[in-house]
């Protein structure tokens, strides 16, 4: 077993910690602008997610993914279930297979994922939700690709445009989601979806950059 | 047959209780299948269960989906997707009103009318008349 | 075409399930079917096979309606119109 078959399950393992150390600062962002379950949804799901990828015997980052997507769409019960799941399953088939080329799959990886969710949830950037923090890894992961930088220093761009991203979610108003029901209330609130997004996107950040220290 | 429902709602109470008073309504004659709450039973939507409900709804005459509001409608989406039936114009999601959309839309159905039929007065039912004057 | 007056008999009028029944009736005939409610307002007209007009007239027990039928079964659509309101629609 190589180190790229591990490196599926060790990033489901630190996104669901992650997600579970979290869940109540998730729920409460959630709840001010919408019916605060974001923390508990997503807990739910990547709970179930990592119980499901244990117990498979095809640990490949696209059966892994792929297994991350079914589970999340089945089990979250909110938005983010067919968001995330949509998101799961572009990367699952983007990524079939790590080649040499790691820091460009990264790149991939997160531009599938952002055309997943926009194909699910039609959000464009500016609606104050996850794809406020996905488009700008996205753009900034890209970028660094470009400039030669290493997978290590790709996601850690990512994850700091995500992050910057979550923040610039405050000041906006949602059209999109259930936030959006609330118009102008919707305003000075940081968006959970795209709190979450950070999280998962530096989870994996983490995951990369731990292993490769270490070896 | 007739054009078969499908009640969507983040709450199994809800998604039931709907299915119930449309069946009132509409009689044996219109199948209504009801995918309510999140898979372990709280608030919430289920791809999966949406989509077991629209595959045990249909009897080929065409499926309407009516939801409730929030990831219902990202769900269904999602459900369509998983059964491939998306660009299948014999399966319609519904902006109508829940509960007066799914009367209107069970008793349209039980008339023997067409899904473009059913599906357009479940919406007008967005202007039901219930208090007289 | 023909027109016949009925008095709406039933306790719940033609709400929830008398009204299924009775739109129901009517979309089983080809003729149109036309329905308004004397006892409230005279002018106001309803297409009676759709539940969502038929709501419109308020119709409840007491009051006197009038269909106008007009098509090849029209005179069927009446007597069948008239057995099922005359009769028990409640059930
Ligand atoms: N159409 C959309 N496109 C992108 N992201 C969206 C969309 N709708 C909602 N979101 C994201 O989902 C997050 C909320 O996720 P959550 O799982 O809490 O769903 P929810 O709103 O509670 O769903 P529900 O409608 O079932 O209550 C929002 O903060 C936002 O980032
Ligand atoms: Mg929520």
């Amino acid at each position: 077993m190589s180190d790229n078959e591990q490196i599926g399950i060790r990033i489901v393992r630190r996104i669901q910690s992650v997600i579970h150390a979290n869940t109540a600062e998730l729920n409460a962002f959630d709840r001010p602008i919408g019916d605060g379950d974001h923390g508990t949804n997503l807990d739910r799901g990547f709970t179930a997610v990592l119980a499901k990828i244990e117990s498979q015997s095809d640990q490949s980052l696209a059966a892994v993914f792929k297994t991350t997507a079914m589970t999340l769409i089945s089990t979250v019960g909110g938005a983010a279930g067919p968001l995330y799941g949509t998101a799961f399953l572009r990367i699952s088939t983007a990524i079939p297979e790590l080649d040499g080329d790691h820091p460009r799959q990264v790149a991939a990886a997160l531009t599938a994922a952002l055309g997943g969710v926009q194909a699910r949830g039609k959000a464009t950037t500016g609606e104050k939700t996850m794809v406020d923090a996905l488009a700008p890894a996205v753009e900034v992961s890209n970028a660094a690709v470009e400039e030669g930088a290493d997978t290590v220093l790709v996601l850690e761009r990512a994850a700091t445009a995500a992050r910057t991203g979550m923040e610039a979610t405050i000041p906006m108003r949602a059209t999109k989601g259930r936030a959006s029901y609330l118009g102008e209330r919707s305003i000075g609130h940081q968006d959970p979806g795209a709190t979450s997004c950070y999280l998962i996107i530096q989870a994996v950040a983490d995951v990369v950059r731990d292993g490769s220290t270490s070896t | 047959m007739a054009v078969a429902l499908v009640i969507v709602s983040h709450s199994q109470q809800v998604a039931d209780g709907v299915r119930d008073i449309a069946e009132q309504m509409a009689g044996d004659q219109v199948v209504i299948r009801a995918a309510g709450g999140a898979a372990d039973g709280s608030l919430g939507t289920n791809a999966e269960a949406i989509a077991r409900a629209i595959t045990e709804a249909d009897q080929g005459d065409g499926v309407l989906i009516l939801v409730d509001l929030g990831s219902a409608v990202l769900s269904t989406e999602t459900a369509l997707e998983m059964l491939g039936l998306d660009a299948d114009r014999k399966v319609q999601l519904s902006n109508a009103p829940l509960v007066e959309g799914a009367v209107v839309a069970a008793v349209t159905a039980s008339t023997g009318q067409t899904l473009e039929e059913v599906a357009s007065a479940a919406l007008d039912a967005k202007d039901m008349t219930k208090v007289v004057r | 075409m023909e027109e016949a007056q009925f008095t709406i008999t039933n306790s719940a009028g033609l709400h929830a399930r008398p009204a299924a029944h009775f739109v129901r009736t009517a979309a089983g005939f080809e003729s149109s079917v036309r329905v308004r409610n004397l006892s409230r307002d005279a002018e106001r007209e309803a297409d009676a096979k759709s539940i969502l007009s038929v709501m419109t007239l308020g119709i409840e027990q007491g009051h006197i309606i009038s269909i106008t039928v007009d098509g090849p079964d029209e005179a069927a659509a009446i007597e069948a119109l008239r057995a099922l309101v005359e009769g028990n629609i409640d059930k």
